[in-house]
């Protein structure tokens, strides 16, 4: 277990602020701050009254003096809850040289973990899924918790296919509070349906985050000669030259990565391609100092 | 081709290895696993067979060195002939002798030699050779065709007298030094003249194949050509009915009788026309007496009418030079009264001649200037006037010519005048009852010359010889010697000038020389030789050559010579003319030239008359000429069988063949292996 906790890495985050990324949602007062408004005393701001909105939280003196309704939004304080959703389908498993990139995305996994139980005193849980949901450790901050979350990414090991759909409907019933949810996969599927079937976590109040974990294979592969591929996930075998390793695929993967990372943004997530051969402490602050950035 | 270790031949075995490994070994792609096959496409056939061709060029590359290597252990040779296939010299000789000028023969056998060269392999070595008066080497043998084209086209048209035993004698002197088979080509006319008197001169060597390539078409055209002329070269008076007279000779080559219109000209004009029958395939003499011409030299010409079949024989030139009879210094000595009739009377009965005795006692001669005279005898003389004899010796150093005749005087005083020693001895053979004869002859000297001598040494056989100084000949030519080895007549340059010494007395009282018929022909050519018209007759053939200086005088002390040819031309330049001891007269006409010693000549120059009897030789002489190396073919063969083949060994060219293939191996692997990193 101790493979994921690693002192330098979890060293190399200390140092960096966390609060940039978990300022909007934290519900814990001093480090994190909640994205949502609640009832605490420390006004926020005002926003005009549009229907269906809870009239509760109109503010009728405003209204007394303009005759217009508004609501007083306030700055509530509390803990966040930080999901991981780990794609573990045989596509994960595949390396060219150590760590692989399920392992990779167990290093992050568990790194977040521990900084968000054992740092910021989040909430925080695991969703191991491939084409289904394989594994469900809700998010909690109960003694314990980060026992059963590395126990769960132990257990996470690869096998099937990815599919995003099935799953995904499970997610949104899975999540119904809202928080930062972190999806750790290599999405060899289309952007569209990427996006698509992430989307409505989006919806539900979530912040997104996508890390796109790639072997440096899949991005600049090296084939010596003509050579036979085969597809982990679908057992097909395809002849394929060299040549077009060298040119015409890395243009699709570049192509792929940057229609993700654009549909993601647009939609309102966070997108991070992670290399496996990159330190593992860079990948998370790198992230962290991009997030930091965007506040 | 074989091997000298066939048995290594069993490495080849190891051709399997690339076999194995390129070919029948199965390329095992072990399958790659990717994460997804989702932005990958099938690989392209094209490019694939490309990679394999490289593979089989690898494959090919190392068969290839193991094959070299092995042959390079088994040792391979091949048997080859010393001369390669196309070692078989080619031998052009063109003939451009006379004869040749008869209608089209010169140029039908240059084409025919032109096409032939044309017709040669490149590789192989030819050499061109034109047989005229003499055989002209233009080339080596060398494959350079434009070089053999050039010599071949530089070849014109002679006036020489061809003659097929030179080519013998050089074709056989060449066949020593070039030990290849020679392919002798002769263009000629293959007249019958050219033949050598003994068949053995035109036999060629084993290794040469004659081939005879006849341009006469058929048989010889009647010809008629002038023979032969006896004119005199020195005509002194016009009206001499015994000398004043030119004799031609007409003679017919494969011709009917005919009446036949001789003409003399001279200097260009036509003085005299005769006509005479001339018998069939004979002969037929014309005489032209008595002949005026003009004081100098007369440029004559005897000339047949009416042409014939081949014109440019028809005439023939001479020279008479009309002049004042010249003068000879008799310097006898005062007790010697015989010598001088004897002398006189021989002088006189000379054909030729056209030279008046003067005859003085030495104790006269102190006045006297040699000078003034064609030659100067000096009869027993061996005391002369201090002022005389050192006058003399200038007359000799500047080309003047002086006979000594050492007489009974000789023993009382060892002092010969000119000849720089003194007599030695002196043989009186009459004391002991005996006389001596003439022992040794050289009859190729001018005083002696005799073409055929007769068994009785030439006429000197008979004569007897009671009294004969010693002298020690020096550096002087010995030209007759008696039996006992004493010299009797010898010859020494002095500057320009010529001394003969002759060891005897010319009256009947030291020898009865004066008594024999001999004698006469002995003053005569000593007459012709020292007054020098033996050098400068009238009449002189196509390539005989022409001695312009002695070779003894010294090159910055000597005046320069003058040549005008045929043509107007002077065939030496300045440099030469200052140099060169002799000319070689090639061309048919007058050549008119000044000697070095200051004496004018004009020369007439005719082509070698046996030219002019066009008929071939016959076939079968033919047959047996080119036949004969057919003889001694067989024993030729078998020696090129057995001597000419010779194995060439080729390990060191295959080891050398499998060293480049193994760096073309290296590179090609290398570079594969190359890209198998980069790829990695």
């Amino acid at each position: 277990m101790q493979r994921f906790l690693d002192p330098a890495v979890l060293a190399g985050i200390s140092s960096l602020d966390l609060l940039a990324k978990t300022v909007v949602d934290g519900f814990v007062a001093g480090l994190h701050r909640s994205p949502d408004f609640g009832f605490s005393q420390e006004f926020a701001e005002y926003r005009a009254y549009a229907p269906g909105d809870d009239l509760r939280h109109v503010d009728w003196n405003l209204f007394a003096r303009t005759e217009r309704c508004y609501l007083k939004r306030y700055r509530g304080e509390t803990s966040s809850q930080l999901t991981v959703l780990l794609d573990a389908s045989n596509s994960m498993q595949y390396t060219s040289g150590p760590p692989p990139k399920m392992d990779y995305a167990r290093f992050i996994a568990a790194s977040l973990f521990y900084l968000a139980i054992r740092n910021q005193r989040d909430a925080a849980g695991l969703i191991v899924f491939d084409d289904e949901v394989r594994d469900y450790i809700r998010p909690s901050t109960r003694q314990g918790q980060l026992m059963r979350l590395f126990a769960g990414l132990e257990q996470a090991e690869p096998r099937a296919r990815t599919d995003y759909g099935k799953p995904l409907r499970h997610f949104q019933a899975l999540l119904h509070r809202r928080g930062i949810v972190i999806v750790i996969s290599d999405f060899y599927e289309e952007p569209e349906t990427i996006v698509r079937m992430i989307e409505p976590l989006r919806f539900h109040g979530n912040d997104v985050v996508l890390f796109h974990i790639l072997d440096p294979q899949e991005l600049r592969p090296e084939l010596n000669g003509p050579a036979i591929l085969v597809d982990l996930e679908t057992d097909q075998k395809i002849e394929v030259i060299p040549e077009y390793a060298k040119t015409i695929y890395r243009s699709k993967v570049q192509t792929h990565i940057e229609h993700l990372r654009t549909r993601t943004r647009a939609a309102g997530m966070d997108y991070h391609l992670l290399v496996t051969d990159q330190p593992l402490d860079t990948a998370l602050r790198e992230y962290l100092s991009l997030r930091h950035a965007g506040n | 081709m074989g091997f000298l270790a066939p048995w290594f031949l069993a490495g080849l075995a190891a051709l399997g290895v690339p076999v194995f490994v390129h070919l029948l070994r199965k390329h095992v792609t072990t399958p790659r696993p990717v994460s997804s096959l989702m932005f990958f496409e099938r690989g392209i056939q094209s490019s694939t067979r490309h990679q394999r061709l490289r593979y089989l060029l690898l494959f090919a590359l190392r068969s290839a060195l193991l094959l070299l290597l092995v042959l390079a252990f088994a040792n391979p040779f091949v048997r080859r002939p010393a001369t390669d296939a196309n070692g078989r010299g080619l031998l052009i000789v063109l003939d451009n002798s006379f004869s040749m000028r008869k209608g089209t023969r010169f140029a039908d056998a240059k084409q025919q030699a032109r096409a032939l060269l044309a017709a040669k392999p490149h590789a192989q070595k030819a050499q061109v050779i034109a047989l005229g008066g003499q055989l002209q080497v233009l080339t080596q043998l060398i494959n350079d065709e434009s070089q053999l084209r050039s010599a071949l086209e530089s070849i014109q048209p002679g006036e020489g007298h061809a003659n097929f035993g030179d080519l013998g004698r050089s074709i056989r002197a060449m066949a020593e030094t070039v030990q290849r088979p020679i392919d002798l080509h002769l263009f000629s006319d293959m007249q019958r003249t050219a033949m050598p008197a003994n068949f053995a001169d035109i036999v060629l060597p084993p290794n040469v194949t004659l081939l005879l390539h006849d341009v006469a078409k058929g048989t010889a055209p009647p010809n008629w050509t002038v023979e032969r002329v006896s004119a005199p070269t020195e005509l002194a008076d016009p009206k001499d009915p015994k000398r004043s007279r030119v004799e031609a000779v007409v003679a017919g080559f494969g011709t009917p009788q005919a009446e036949k219109t001789i003409s003399l000209v001279v200097n260009g004009k036509p003085i005299a026309k005769h006509k005479v029958n001339v018998p069939a395939n004979g002969r037929a003499a014309v005489e032209f007496a008595p002949i005026d011409v003009a004081y100098g030299f007369n440029r004559c010409e005897v000339r047949i009418e009416g042409g014939d079949a081949f014109p440019a024989d028809d005439a023939s030139n001479f020279v008479i030079r009309r002049s004042d009879p010249e003068r000879v210094l008799f310097v006898h000595a005062a007790n010697d009264t015989r010598s001088a009739l004897y002398f006189g009377a021989a002088l006189g009965s000379a054909a030729q001649a056209s030279l008046v005795l003067q005859s003085v006692n030495a104790e006269q001669a102190t006045d006297l200037d040699p000078s003034k005279f064609s030659f100067v005898v000096l009869s027993d003389a061996v005391t002369l006037p201090s002022i005389f004899e050192h006058t003399l010796a200038q007359y000799v150093t500047k080309g003047g010519s002086v006979l000594i005749a050492l007489g009974t005087n000789a023993g009382r005083h060892a002092h010969i005048p000119l000849w720089g020693t003194d007599v030695k001895d002196v043989h009186d053979y009459s004391r002991t009852g005996g006389a001596a004869t003439v022992g040794q002859a050289d009859f190729t000297h001018p005083a002696l010359e005799q073409k055929q001598p007769g068994r009785d040494n030439g006429g000197w056989a008979e004569t007897k010889f009671f009294y004969a100084a010693y002298v020690d000949p020096g550096s002087a030519r010995v030209a007759e010697r008696l039996s006992d080895g004493t010299p009797l007549l010898l010859d020494q340059q002095i500057g320009e000038g010529r001394v003969l010494l002759f060891a005897s007395g010319l009256e009947n009282l030291t020898n009865d020389l004066p008594l024999h018929p001999v004698f006469v022909a002995f003053v005569d050519k000593v007459a012709r030789y020292l007054s020098g018209r033996e050098r400068f007759s009238g009449s002189q053939l196509v390539d005989s050559f022409l001695q312009l200086r002695l070779a003894s005088a010294p090159v910055d002390e000597v005046a320069n010579v003058e040549v005008i040819d045929p043509d107007g031309r002077r065939p030496l330049s300045l440099s030469e003319a200052r140099t060169v001891q002799t000319l070689r007269l090639q061309r048919t006409g007058f050549y008119q030239v000044r000697l070095a010693n200051g004496r004018d000549a004009v020369i007439g120059v005719n082509p070698d008359r046996r030219e002019s009897d066009l008929q071939p030789i016959a076939q079968d002489v033919q047959q047996l000429w080119s036949g004969n190396i057919s003889h001694s073919a067989p024993v030729q063969t078998a020696a090129i069988d057995d001597v000419k083949y010779r194995p060439i060994n080729l390990w060191w060219y295959v080891m050398l063949l499998a060293l480049v293939v193994a760096l073309a191996e290296t590179a090609l692997a290398s570079r594969y292996i190359g890209t198998q990193r980069e790829e990695a």
